[in-house]
């Protein structure tokens, strides 16, 4: 046997002693091992949410380009027709979807009426999204056909009354969302025939639209001819801000600076990963009560276990252990028990994230990880050094006299 | 056998101790002993004569409030914490009455115990050490058993391998045989007189047993802080 480092010393004696009381040394984890997986999984749900959200963007093309009335994104941009009836705000028309037509870099163009409605058919009333645009806008949107076909530029130039449905309004009205195809629609007293059905999105807009040549709409859904938004879709990434810059050029000659706003959906992007930012500090704030509480209950148990231990340590003082060793011996088992019951919990959270995971895009990053374990590790040195230095400044006469 | 040299000398040394009314006991009266390389003693005395405290200095356990500890002709009372546990490790081994072995460490841990603790390299195997202690006390089929599950008196003889492996120049027994039947303690007292004529190892026994003290070379009787006879 060769005699053993001062390091495999210290883990040899801490297990030894973890050993000879195994319930105890469970219970003492507990706490860490709670606070560790609560802290990993809130965490892990935090950058769930914001992957999902932002898969959610990127589905609709980081390259996008939307040109809204009022101040944008930020404003009061939002509700359909009712939304171009904001005073000051622009009405786009077919015009402004010409003049953008001849900037360069763009791969899509297409005017968006948007409308919430009830939509009819097959005896059914189902709440849906009509929307009226071009060709294009299948494009931008990458939408994927689940059977039939989408309609295309001729459709538009003779306001075919057409419509391509979304998956989850199809599957609402018919028996199956496939059979929706060839039925007729009945929206705002407008008779619609659906020549396709599109897979499903994800996206609960794109998955309960109605979408038909805008040109359609230039009836009694909207006599004004105007448009509540105009998309376009970026060829490089590179090129969003001088398009953009470009596209407000050519519409700062018909409107005036406040009318409308040229939003990016990385904006919109920034915007929500600041928001989950903050979200998940908070989080991991409150999952770092219970690693506190976790650390002072390996606090309680180490000032227990000190006073049990008196007589060894006053042994080991006795033959030879300075103030350091005896320090570094509680110490040791503390940061120990700590770092266990973060191990144990970080591998729990691996466990349940993999089983979430079925169902939510639930994710584990490295820093989740690094800063459980830090934060454990950190909690038996912190909590562990009081008691460890009430052992070491134990008297070796007193200690060994202690019954 | 050359007995000229010291193993260690207390120069006027002086312990007192602050009680909880604010008096002050004085347990040690300047106290001069000079323990030469070899020695078999006994040092005996009623309780509350001050034989422990005597043996806290020498053991540096305890630092005298006046007075000098003098080893190889070093005062060391006045040495910090570090350096008085190294000397502790490396200069005495202790055996005491109630035996003070770690029963969660096995027999042959806990005789290498004290090697853990050292600063300077080894000249020799420890495991090798402690293997032939253990043969020679007869606990050797032992070392792998904990000292919880052995006889009193074979923890006792655990005891002293542990104090003899770091090869000290001293070894310091307090009442060695008072937890041990009469003829297991003889015993104890066999080995040492064995330890100390066969290895020449100095050794200091604390004792209130005139049986046990009159087996030493040389006792030292202590009453009231003070040494009252020296015999050899």
């Amino acid at each position: 046997m060769k005699i053993l480092s001062g390091t495999q010393q210290l883990f040899k004696s801490a297990f030894a002693d973890f050993r000879r009381d195994k319930v105890r040394t469970a219970l003492t984890s507990l706490g860490i091992m709670i606070g560790v997986l609560s802290v990993v999984l809130l965490i892990a749900l935090g950058l769930g949410l914001k992957n999902y959200i932002e898969g959610q963007f990127e589905s609709l093309g980081a390259n996008l380009l939307m040109v809204l009335p009022g101040s944008g994104f930020t404003g009061e941009g939002g509700g359909g027709f009712g939304g171009q009836g904001i005073v000051g705000g622009a009405q786009f028309d077919e015009k402004d979807v010409r003049d953008l037509s001849r900037l360069s870099g763009i791969k899509y163009l297409t005017p968006v009426v948007f409308k919430s409605s009830l939509v009819q058919a097959n005896g059914e009333e189902k709440a849906g999204y009509v929307m009226g645009a071009n060709e294009d806008f299948f494009g931008l949107m990458s939408y994927k056909i689940l059977s039939g076909d989408l309609w295309g530029k001729t459709e538009v130039g003779n306001r075919s009354k057409v419509a391509v449905l979304g998956y989850n309004l199809a599957d609402d009205l018919f028996d199956k969302p496939a059979d929706g195809l060839g039925k007729t629609l009945r929206v705002s007293g407008i008779r619609l025939k659906v020549v396709g059905v599109i897979k499903k999105t994800g996206d609960n807009e794109q998955d309960r639209s109605v979408v038909i040549p805008y040109t359609t709409t230039f009836g009694s859904l909207n006599p004004s001819k105007t448009f509540f938004s105009i998309y376009l879709g970026v060829e490089s990434k590179d090129e969003v801000e001088a398009v953009s810059s470009a596209a407000e050029k050519i519409l700062l000659r018909r409107y005036d600076e406040d009318e409308f706003a040229m939003t990016e959906l990385s904006e919109i992007l920034s915007t929500v990963n600041s928001i989950f930012g903050i979200i998940n500090v908070v989080l991991m704030a409150i999952g770092s009560i219970s690693l506190i509480v976790g650390g002072i209950g390996i606090m309680n148990i180490m000032y227990a276990t000190v006073t049990e231990r008196t007589r060894e340590v006053g042994i080991r003082r006795a033959i030879g252990a300075t103030k350091r060793d005896i320090l570094l011996q509680f110490m040791t088992e503390s940061v120990l028990l700590s770092f266990l019951g973060g191990a144990v919990g970080l591998l729990l959270a691996a466990g349940i994230v993999l089983l979430v995971r079925i169902w939510f895009p639930v994710a584990l990053n490295l820093t989740a990880v690094l800063v459980a374990f830090g934060v454990s590790s950190a909690i038996g040195i912190f909590f562990g050094v009081f008691p460890a230095k009430k052992a070491a400044d134990l008297s070796p006469i007193e200690a060994i006299r202690y019954e | 056998m050359k007995e000229t040299r010291s193993t260690i000398s207390l120069n006027k040394v002086t312990k007192e101790f602050l009680l909880g009314d604010g008096s002050v006991f004085t347990a040690l009266k300047e106290i001069n002993l000079d323990i030469k390389e070899g020695e078999f003693s006994a040092i005996t005395g009623p309780s509350g004569s001050g034989k422990s405290t005597l043996m806290h200095m020498i053991g540096l356990l305890d630092r005298p409030t006046r007075g000098g500890v003098i080893i190889n002709g070093r005062d060391v009372s006045k040495l910090d914490d570090n350096a008085t546990s190294f000397l502790r490790n490396e200069f005495v081994g202790f055996v005491f009455q109630q035996f003070n072995l770690l029963n969660k460490l096995t027999i042959k841990e806990n005789i290498l115990l004290p090697t853990t603790y050292t600063r300077k390299r080894l000249s020799y195997d420890p495991s090798e050490r402690a293997e032939y202690l253990m043969d020679m006390f007869g606990i050797l089929s032992k070392k792998d058993q904990y000292p919880n599950k052995v006889s009193g008196g074979q923890q006792q003889r655990v005891a002293v391998a542990r104090a003899l492996i770091m090869r000290p120049q001293l070894i310091l027994a307090d009442e060695p045989t008072g937890n041990l039947d009469h003829k297991t303690g003889t015993e104890i007292i066999d080995l040492f007189e064995e330890l100390n004529k066969k290895e020449g190892i100095t050794i200091i026994m604390v004792t209130h047993e005139m049986e046990v003290a009159e087996r030493a070379r040389r006792q030292i009787r202590v009453l009231d802080g003070e040494i009252v006879s020296d015999k050899k």
